[in-house]
């Protein structure tokens, strides 16, 4: 009936130091306050935190007084009845009581503090808690960690998933992503089909992207010279230019001329970017100094270094014309046959206008004519077309020349030999009995002009008052007459003609074969900026504007003019007959050029 | 290099004057790298690369070789500090280098780049790259500011010494709470029990620690005591006084670790970020060359 309580302590140095005091009773206080017979100095128990009661012979009872309890093997209990034979480890706070019995049946406590008395008093290693060791995960492990991540997320899965590709690729673009993170930019709008389908183009790995890739697609795109010209076109590289020939030839690439030297991928979503005028002016900039032989002046920039335009004239007019081509520069001169003064039809006084203003309401003409009102332009914009009599001209210049019930007999344009049967015709069945009031242009009055007014066209016909067939005929191709005004005429006998002939016309809708002008561009533009159609006299004078007159607007690529113009622009390398390509960036225009347009603004 | 300022150089190798590896031999290092990001810019803006600049031209080639060969030397540092030497060569010389040819790598890497930056592993070795720049810049920028500011706060204790204060402190504590009922012996309690250690990364960097146990039990225990007269035998009293102890040592003891903190986080950075850098750049090569 007595317990042993053995208090243990270690000193500085690791050695043990028992206290044990003897008591002879059966119950035992436990806590923190000096009173009590197991005193513990230990701020986690409670000044009188438990007692230990004999229970009987074997048997103590533990019980906490308070609410904190104690332990007991690991779990937190308010009481406990111990075996002390079997033995038992009770915690209290920072202290470990192990119970154990001697053979003569004393209760055994032995009382050990396990906790420091603070947290600061706990052992520490001074290098590890006055670093950041601990609180961060390691330099070295994050360091073959991250790099080992990087590797693999991107450089071994694009890898194998170059090696994975099936033979027949008809995955989704959009669910390939193996290799996304090495493509350094967007593909263009018009490639966007292969976007994550690396291999289409960069076929084979370490080689770089071939024309046969290009052309697997591309079929029909043209040289745009003969290889061994463009050999020679091509100017010395410089420094760097060498030393990138020299990368590019040490990793096998091709040289110079491949597609993808202009026509450049991965610069962004969006359409592609027409070729940048340095590609042409490595050669062309230059171009006499190698190509001698060439025809071509240097183009280095159209702000500052193009040659004057060179226009496709004809010299010699009539059925087998003959055209040459022409600088602009000067008075440059383009004989179609055909007699015309721009002057005169656009001036804002005078009989035509005034015919025009009588005209307002059938024919929308304004208060005098504009270039509208004769040249229509193409369904597409681009150009005009050949201005045609019978709906340019004939509205004012009737070819009338008779009225048979309610029905207008005009001449035939463009048919001397039909001009000249009719009229025979007429004569024969008819015969002047009654001399047709008829006048030549100047002599029309207003309101006796338009077509379905009974009208003579045989102009110098009336002044003769012909009773023949040949003299009306003669009147009519003579000067004076109808045709005469317009045409160039050959009369019998002269070149050997049998009969009346009239110089054929022919009106070009293109210019300049090698550059492409867009009119519908130009649309804000007035006709009268670029074309001096007013002052001409003569429809001889080529009214084409030089290049100065593009200059206004047009600068060379990195200009700072209001449109900056690289030679695509104009040029195609590939030589098409069509417009040299652009980005489809114009959607809103695209909608205008389809839907036609009868009123132009210009 | 070599050649220029012979004076100065036998002075370095003497060691006569001490300046520190930003200084070194008169600032060599930092003119050297100037001179090279000036070279690299106004070569980036005379030469004519078409269509416009980009790591695949010829002037891309030669920058982004240079960058190469640069970061791996800058990486030899960490091989080469390791064995200390001195002379023109000396391990000081080296570091001055690294950090000023380190800086110049902003300006050769980001004309390498052309500008054209995205989402993919090219412009993430420039990223890596940019990270393990700054953060070295961070640490050169504590290295020449807070070692003062750590010396001053020591007032010439060790760190053991700090960490002995604690525990004197802590163990008075601990005895002069014995007396107090429970509820009050546990505030004390939990400043014992809480780790001076402890506390988040943020809490060591900030050097702010809200959840203070020990200002927490100071605070309760002063809801106590304020209303009372001193007189001289409450244990309370005497507890407060400890707190108070406790606190001002805490206090010191933060601020030497807030200071460490700073002068070492950057490393975590830097280092795994190298390497990171190192693997990228392997894979930003092999690709570009992969998909020619």
């Amino acid at each position: 009936m007595s317990f042993l309580v053995r208090q243990i302590s270690l000193t500085a140095d690791g050695r043990e130091i028992v206290r044990a005091a003897s008591f002879d009773k059966g119950q035992l206080s436990l806590g923190r306050a000096a009173e009590n017979d197991v005193h513990l100095p230990d701020l986690a128990l409670e000044p009188d935190h438990a007692r230990i009661e004999q229970a009987d012979e074997r048997h103590i009872r533990v019980r906490a007084m308070g609410t904190l309890g104690f332990g007991l093997d690991g779990r937190t209990v308010l009481r406990a009845e111990i075996d002390t034979a079997m033995g038992a480890e009770l915690r209290f706070g920072g202290h470990r009581i192990t119970v154990s019995r001697d053979e003569d049946g004393t209760t055994i406590l032995s009382i050990r503090r396990v906790d420091a008395v603070s947290e600061a008093s706990e052992e520490k290693e001074e290098t590890k808690v006055f670093s950041l060791r601990g609180l961060l995960p390691g330099k070295r492990l994050t360091a073959w960690g991250m790099a080992l991540a990087i590797l693999v997320g991107f450089l071994a899965i694009p890898i194998w998933s170059y090696a994975s590709r099936p033979a027949n690729d008809t995955r989704n673009i959009y669910k390939l992503v193996g290799d996304k993170a090495w493509s350094s930019g967007p593909l263009s709008q018009a490639h966007h089909a292969l976007e994550g389908r690396c291999e289409t183009c960069h076929q084979k790995a370490f080689v770089s992207v071939r024309d046969s890739a290009c052309q697997t697609c591309h079929k029909d795109a043209h040289d745009h010279a003969p290889a061994s010209r463009i050999a020679m076109a091509r100017a010395e590289p410089g420094l760097g230019g060498k030393l990138l020939a020299g990368v590019a030839a040490a990793f096998g690439k091709p040289p110079e001329g491949a597609c993808v030297d202009c026509h450049r991928e991965h610069e962004g979503a969006g359409p592609m970017q027409p070729a940048p005028q340095a590609f042409c002016t490595d050669c062309h900039g230059t171009l006499k100094d190698r190509l001698k032989d060439s025809k071509l002046g240097n183009a280095g920039d159209f702000g500052t270094s193009h040659p004057q335009f060179s226009a496709l004239v004809q010299t010699l007019p009539g059925k087998y014309p003959r055209f040459s081509r022409a600088s602009l520069d000067g008075k440059r001169m383009d004989d179609s046959g055909l007699k015309f003064p721009h002057d005169i039809h656009l001036s804002m006084t005078g009989g035509v206008a005034k015919m025009a203003r009588t005209m307002k309401a059938q024919y929308g003409f304004g208060d005098a004519l504009a270039c509208k009102d004769c040249h229509k332009p193409t369904a597409d914009g681009v150009r005009f077309l050949p201005v045609s009599m019978e709906r340019d001209c004939q509205m004012c210049h009737s070819l009338a020349f008779e009225k048979i019930g309610g029905t207008v007999r005009t001449l035939r344009h463009g048919q001397p030999d039909q001009v000249i049967a009719d009229l025979r015709a007429y004569y024969r069945s008819t015969g002047p009995a009654q001399p047709v009031a008829l006048g030549g242009m100047a002599r029309r009055r207003p309101g006796d002009y338009a077509q379905g007014q009974i009208y003579h066209a045989w102009f110098g016909a009336v002044a003769a008052r012909p009773s023949r067939a040949d003299d009306a005929i003669r009147a009519v191709f003579s000067k004076g007459g109808a045709c005469y005004d317009c045409h160039t005429v050959t009369p019998p006998g002269a070149n050997g003609n049998a009969n009346w002939q009239v110089l054929p016309v022919h009106q070009p809708m293109r210019y300049m074969m090698n550059g492409w002008f867009d009119h519908a561009a130009h649309r804000t533009e007035k006709c009268e900026s670029c074309h001096a159609a007013a002052k001409s006299h003569d429809a001889k004078q080529l009214l084409l504007p030089g290049i100065d007159s593009c200059r206004t607007c047009h600068g060379g690529e990195k200009a700072k003019a209001d449109v900056p113009s690289g030679c695509a622009m104009c040029h195609s390398y590939h030589g098409g007959d069509g417009a040299p390509w652009m980005p489809a960036d114009r959607s809103a225009k695209r909608d205008e050029v389809d839907r036609p347009r009868n009123n132009r603004g210009d | 290099m070599a050649t220029r300022a012979p004076v100065r150089t036998r002075r370095a190798k003497g060691e006569v004057l001490h300046d520190g590896f930003l200084r070194h031999a008169g600032f060599r290092w930092l003119k050297t790298a100037t001179l090279i990001c000036l070279l690299s810019i106004a070569s980036y803006m005379l030469v004519d690369v078409t269509p416009h600049h980009n790591g695949g031209s010829w002037y891309g080639y030669t920058m982004g070789t240079i960058g190469v060969l640069l970061i791996l030397w800058l990486t030899l540092l960490g091989l080469r500090k390791r064995a200390m030497t001195r002379g023109r060569w000396s391990l000081k010389a080296w570091t001055s280098a690294h950090v000023y040819l380190g800086l110049s790598l902003i300006v050769i890497a980001t004309l390498h780049t052309g500008f054209q930056l995205g989402w993919n592993v090219h412009t993430l070795a420039y990223v890596l790259m940019m990270l393990v720049i700054l953060s070295g810049l961070f640490g050169i920028a504590v290295y020449a500011t807070l070692p003062a500011a750590l010396s001053n706060n020591r007032a010439e204790m060790t760190q053991v010494q700090m960490l002995d204060a604690v525990r004197a402190i802590d163990r008075q504590l601990h005895d002069a709470a014995q007396p107090l009922p429970h509820d009050k012996a546990a505030l004390v309690r939990q400043s014992l029990e809480q780790d001076p250690f402890g506390g988040s990364l943020l809490a060591r960097l900030s050097g702010r620690y809200p959840r203070c146990a020990t200002a927490r039990a100071q605070a309760a225990l002063r809801h106590w005591t304020g209303d009372k007269p001193d007189t001289g035998n409450d244990p309370l009293e005497r507890i407060d006084a400890l707190l108070e102890r406790k606190q001002a040592m805490l206090a010191r003891l933060r601020r030497h670790l807030r200071l460490k903190a700073l002068l070492e986080i950057w490393l975590y950075v830097h280092v795994p970020a190298t390497f990171a850098l190192l693997a990228a750049l392997t894979a930003h090569i092999v690709s570009v060359f992969f998909y020619w």
